[in-house]
């Protein structure tokens, strides 16, 4: 093997050279200089390696895809056959979730069991930043704005949203009829109808709370 | 084609999703991707959570050594698996492995969220998620401490690096995907990632020893192998 024949066959790894390699290393001392670094930098890469081997993905990731995994699955089966048209997002499976549960929530008027602690699947959250109420002001405890934002209303015998709580709010269509059972006043015409929500899912991917959205905004 | 089985949409929010998860995991871990994409095409809950599970710490890495950013990578891990629930994936077995099509995905992510200039924050800013487990026990602290700023500065000359040398090094060496896998997520022949490989090596060594101080030397590490 000469120079040029080793460097073409430039390992993959510092410590992947076959024995013509090495040979050549032996015989060759310009060749064996200018790989010295090469094989200091491979181990560099290899503690590298090692040291990153624990680095993976949240838990709410994986959460957060078994989620959608479900809902494509269900809602596959319930499309005629054909090309799929439907793009699975996230939040869509999160919407769903929600709306279902949100309707038990109302229907029995208590909130599903929580999770058993350390199995909880947490979704991805929307950071925001917490409010903190002014002193002396009497704190509404049917009321979420302070953590959430402006016009949420926490749900019947629903847990609140800590300042520290992990959470995801999710925008989708909820009957009117459901809203006025929050505690949230709506017009006739719209209570017959579905409307327009935001709802914010607990870290367990309940729902916590609601608040209207309107043509200009929320409300 | 639509290749997904009925099941009960009210499965969902459902109890924890580890506790449904039934039968034995060994019997998945023992499956190729191939056969757990085929599985979880049909509706197999658990075969997309062992496939999850198989490759979700790697393409975290790469995204996050790619883009630096924590949250970038939770992204893009989340929208490589998306894509491949959909039925119009592309994946293709005849061009090469699901592992390199999924990189390839990943890789596709990084790039467009690099474009769009998101991902200029530095890791050191990012929050303490991204931060590495300690998993040995340092009998000295001086030289665990070298040892960690040693590489920490590798890990610094690899973000540096431009994008298509830096993936290369991401893709070969701390992810040790093949040079045929890492060709099939490059979307390259295998001569352009050896060569790119090459090119790359050369250049973290001039980036270290630009930055070389007594400590950080690149010759303070010592081979974790030897040629036999």
């Amino acid at each position: 093997m000469n120079c040029h024949e080793f460097w073409d066959r430039f390992p993959r790894r510092g410590h992947d050279i076959s024995r013509e390699q090495q040979a050549h290393l032996a015989e060759c001392a310009t060749c064996a200089a200018q790989w010295a670094p090469h094989r200091a930098l491979a181990a560099g890469l290899d503690s590298l390696r090692e040291e990153w081997r624990g680095v993976e993905a949240p838990p709410r990731v994986e959460a957060g895809l078994l989620a959608a995994f479900r809902a494509q699955s269900g809602y596959q089966a319930r499309r005629s056959p054909g090309p799929s048209k439907w793009k699975p997002a996230l939040a869509w499976a999160m919407a769903a979730a929600a709306t279902i549960v949100f309707a038990l929530v109302l229907i029995d008027g208590h909130p599903p069991a929580p999770a058993r602690p350390g199995t909880v699947a947490t979704p991805r959250f929307t950071v925001q930043p917490p409010v903190e109420v002014a002193a002396g002001q009497e704190a509404d405890p049917d009321d979420e704005s302070a953590v959430l934002g402006e016009g949420f209303v926490r749900l019947p015998n629903a847990p609140g949203i800590g300042p520290n709580d992990d959470y995801n709010v999710v925008r989708m269509e909820l009957p009117g009829s459901a809203m006025i059972d929050a505690g949230i006043s709506l017009s006739d015409d719209r209570a017959a109808g579905t409307v327009l929500a935001d709802v914010a899912l607990g870290a367990d991917g309940m729902p916590r709370a609601v608040r209207l959205v309107t043509d200009s905004g929320t409300n | 084609m639509n290749l997904f089985i009925p099941r009960p949409f009210l499965e969902l929010p459902g109890p924890p999703f580890r506790t449904i998860i039934k039968g034995s995991m060994a019997h998945y871990s023992s499956q190729t991707d191939d056969e757990l994409l085929l599985r979880l095409r049909n509706g197999d809950e658990q075969a997309f959570a062992s496939l999850y599970q198989r490759r979700q710490a790697s393409l975290y890495r790469f995204a996050l050594h790619m883009s630096g950013s924590p949250s970038v990578a939770e992204d893009i891990t989340q929208e490589v698996f998306l894509a491949l629930l959909r039925a119009e994936c592309g994946y293709d077995r005849e061009r090469g492995t699901l592992s390199g099509y999924l990189f390839g995905i990943a890789r596709k992510l990084v790039l467009r969220n690099l474009e769009r200039g998101r991902a200029d924050v530095p890791l050191e800013s990012d929050t303490d998620e991204m931060a590495p487990r300690e998993l040995a026990v340092i009998d000295d602290p001086l030289a665990g401490l070298a040892r960690h700023e040693a590489i920490e500065a590798l890990r610094r000359a690899v973000q540096a690096l431009p994008r298509r040398y830096r993936e290369v090094v991401v893709l070969c060496d701390l992810e040790e995907l093949d040079y045929a896998d890492a060709a099939v997520a490059l979307g390259c022949p295998i001569g352009t990632v050896r060569s790119r490989m090459h090119r790359a090596r050369a250049l973290l060594l001039e980036k270290l020893n630009q930055d070389r101080k007594p400590r950080l030397a690149v010759d303070t590490w010592k081979p974790v192998r030897y040629a036999i």
